[in-house]
């Protein structure tokens, strides 16, 4: 493949289709893209954040991929957001039409286009800087609605689309896993609970009217079992009426790629969500260790699906946990976890979802060494899983993840001291698996789950 | 009495507050009517009118994110910021006839001339900014600059006679002549009042909306 930006490529020549023409194409998208009407679901943020950056730099202060980079300019949050904003001064305003050199717009050639479609998956939309932007303006915004009109134009990468979203709305799950398979896989999941722990556990599946509907990131069974068997532990102690949901009915991947790239997509998936969960007449759904799921489906669904159409409480397992830790309903001894264990804040969790406190209390009620990673909670470095990037590989990107985010991570990592890195996000067990091997750290990393059920008093 | 003493002194200063007002009107009432987005609220944010009103005042005043996440910029900028409020304090009490105004005159325009001064100094040689700096950033700056200087040079902010000129204007029976120093001085204010809803520089205005409607969000 060919160079169209740095050194990396994200998106494949025969998704790309760096020699075609197609400038047009996304002119047009981005048109529709800045009416009210088409695009209500962000256009306030999308609009307010190309209009009114005032170039104060203060997002590139802290960003992990420029900062890593050694501050390379292509990397600067601005820099990214003007290959967009640069188009909207130039074919969408006024002073851009009538003095392009004073404001800053530029004509959109195809080699500019190249460079934006891959530009926009170096940025993890961990929103960081628009956590500090003065002006609150959103660089994470304008990198998803780009992500949207390359999208709108058939240009997304494949893990996101092809292999992601559309795989899931078609199986139910992002892996293609189908219900057989995945009956066979918690029946070997009771079978590793039982001897590993000496205990036995029953799984539900597919039971109507519970309580509980747990829902994993259906990758989390086959990268991550510990964290799925750690759940099911936890569930099973509390002694709460749950289950779990094979394909048979309907979607039982918490995931929901859409997040990152396309309402369109993340419409489909978020009724099949609900869909699901209305079917089977749980009363909560319960998110497993998946960041962007809980985004999606706690605060992203509330405009979009009416809450009369959606007659459930969603809740992040992490919530569970710690309420029945406190509640004493279940009981933990944290001389179980000797080891110093650290948090990272996944940024969906966290900034996005200001899920802080809850992994905080469990892990200080589960382990006896716990221990801050510096800077966290809402300046958290994001590990660079983010926007399924934890997922992606051609294009020597797992070298860029490991030498941008994975670097200011890795660092981190060491200084604290931990042994343990404590997660509750797949993308970031999935980054953070790969920083572990390539910085060589004596660090393994567990899910939150997966400690708690180590801890367990039964 | 010649042309440019009734078009700069009884003309423009209606026709710049018309399009201040009615250009800052019409971009707030875009942005105001706009549908309520998917919630994108970043956590932690204050969640009573007080905490936010709090956090508004601290971060207008105090411009706290530049304090702490980009500090090389946040002394020229705070300098800059509080020369404007003081000019406008300074116009605020002029109005009401407080002799102390011409003080916050002074004081507004030596700081936002300073202030202005040290950011396109930045802005010029600083290769960071430089890289993200369109043509119209360092005009934005170099209009400031050039208000505040013509507002010092002339003395109009230390001459509390000026006021008379003010009222004359609500009055709608502009005092004139002017001395020629203020007339430069009221060209570039009017010009620089006619800009601002066209430019960025509105962001005083569009921030209700980044952080009230998007960064803080409203959970139902």
């Amino acid at each position: 493949m060919r160079k169209v930006f740095d050194d990396y490529r994200v998106l494949s020549d025969e998704t790309l289709k760096p020699d075609e023409p197609r400038v047009e194409k996304f002119l047009q998208a981005m048109k529709k893209s800045l009416q009210q009407r088409d695009n209500w679901t962000f256009w306030l943020p999308y609009t307010l954040s190309l209009d009114t950056c005032m170039k104060c730099g203060t997002c590139a202060e802290v960003c992990p991929v420029y900062l890593a980079s050694g501050k390379k300019d292509i990397y600067h949050p601005v820099y990214r957001s003007d290959m967009l904003r640069k188009v909207y001064k130039r074919y969408f305003t006024l002073p851009g039409r009538i003095f392009p050199g004073l404001v800053g717009a530029e004509d959109l050639t195809e080699e500019k286009l190249n460079a934006m479609a891959e530009n926009i998956y170096r940025c993890t939309i961990c929103r960081r800087c628009a956590y500090v932007c003065p002006v609150a303006i959103d660089n994470g915004v304008i990198a998803r609605e780009a992500r949207k009109i390359f999208d709108a134009i058939d240009i997304a990468p494949d893990e996101l689309k092809k292999n992601g979203t559309q795989k899931q709305a078609k199986f139910g799950n992002a892996t293609g896993t189908p219900a057989n398979a995945f009956f066979d896989m918690i029946e070997f999941l009771e079978e590793e609970i039982e001897d590993t722990k000496g205990y036995k556990v029953k799984i539900p599946v597919d039971k109507e009217g519970a309580e509980y509907l747990l829902m994993h990131n259906a990758g989390d069974y086959l990268a991550f079992a510990e964290t799925v068997m750690g759940a099911a532990e936890v569930m099973d102690a509390a002694g709460v009426d749950w289950t779990l949901n094979s394909p048979a009915t309907g979607i039982n991947d918490a995931v929901n790629y859409g997040v990152f790239y396309s309402d369109v997509e993340f419409t489909t998936i978020i009724k099949a969500h609900v869909e699901t969960a209305r079917k089977l007449g749980i009363k909560t759904l319960v998110v497993g260790e998946c960041g962007h799921a809980f985004e999606a489906l706690k605060y992203l669904m509330l405009r979009l699906i009416p809450p009369e159409e959606r007659p459930f409480e969603v809740k992040s397992i992490l919530e569970l946990e710690d309420e029945w830790i406190r509640e004493g309903r279940i009981k933990v001894d944290p001389e179980k976890n000797p080891e110093p264990v650290t948090y990272h804040d996944s940024c969906k969790l966290g900034r996005l979802g200001g899920m802080y406190e809850e992994p905080r209390r469990i892990l200080k009620a589960c382990c006896t060494d716990f221990r801050e990673l510096t800077p966290n909670r809402e300046m958290s470095i994001c590990c660079g899983g983010g926007s399924g990037f934890a997922i992606m590989e051609k294009g020597d990107f797992r070298k860029f993840r490991m030498e941008t985010y994975g670097k200011l991570k890795a660092e981190q990592l060491k200084a604290s001291g931990a042994s343990i890195i404590a997660l509750a996000c797949s993308n970031c067990k999935g980054q953070f698996r790969e920083i572990i091997n390539y910085y060589q750290l004596p660090v393994r990393f567990a899910g939150v789950s997966e400690l708690v059920a180590n801890a367990l008093v039964r | 009495m010649n042309f440019w003493q009734s078009f700069i002194g009884g003309v423009l200063p209606y026709v710049s507050i018309a399009i201040l007002v009615l250009g800052l009107g019409y971009k707030v009432a875009y942005w105001y009517n706009a549908p309520a987005n998917l919630h994108w609220e970043l956590f932690p944010y204050p969640r009573t009118l007080g905490g936010q009103l709090g956090e508004l005042v601290t971060e207008v005043f105090t411009l706290r994110s530049l304090f702490h996440h980009n500090r090389k910029l946040w002394f020229p900028s705070l300098v800059m910021h509080w020369g404007i409020y003081l000019v406008v304090f300074w116009l605020f009490f002029l109005l009401l006839g407080a002799p102390f105004a011409i003080y916050l005159g002074v004081a507004g325009g030596v700081l936002a001339l300073t202030g202005s001064c040290l950011l396109l100094l930045f802005r010029l040689f600083a290769a960071e900014l430089r890289q993200i700096s369109a043509p119209v950033e360092y005009l934005n700056l170099l209009f400031i600059f050039l208000v505040a200087l013509a507002a010092l040079a002339s003395g109009a902010l230390s001459d509390f006679a000026f006021r008379s000129y003010f009222i004359s204007l609500l009055t709608l029976k502009p005092h004139l002549p002017l001395p020629g120093s203020y007339l430069i001085f009221l060209l570039l204010l009017w010009l620089f009042m006619i800009y601002i809803p066209f430019t960025r520089m509105a962001h005083f205005a569009v921030k209700y909306f980044t952080y009230h409607k998007v960064k803080w969000g409203e959970i139902e």
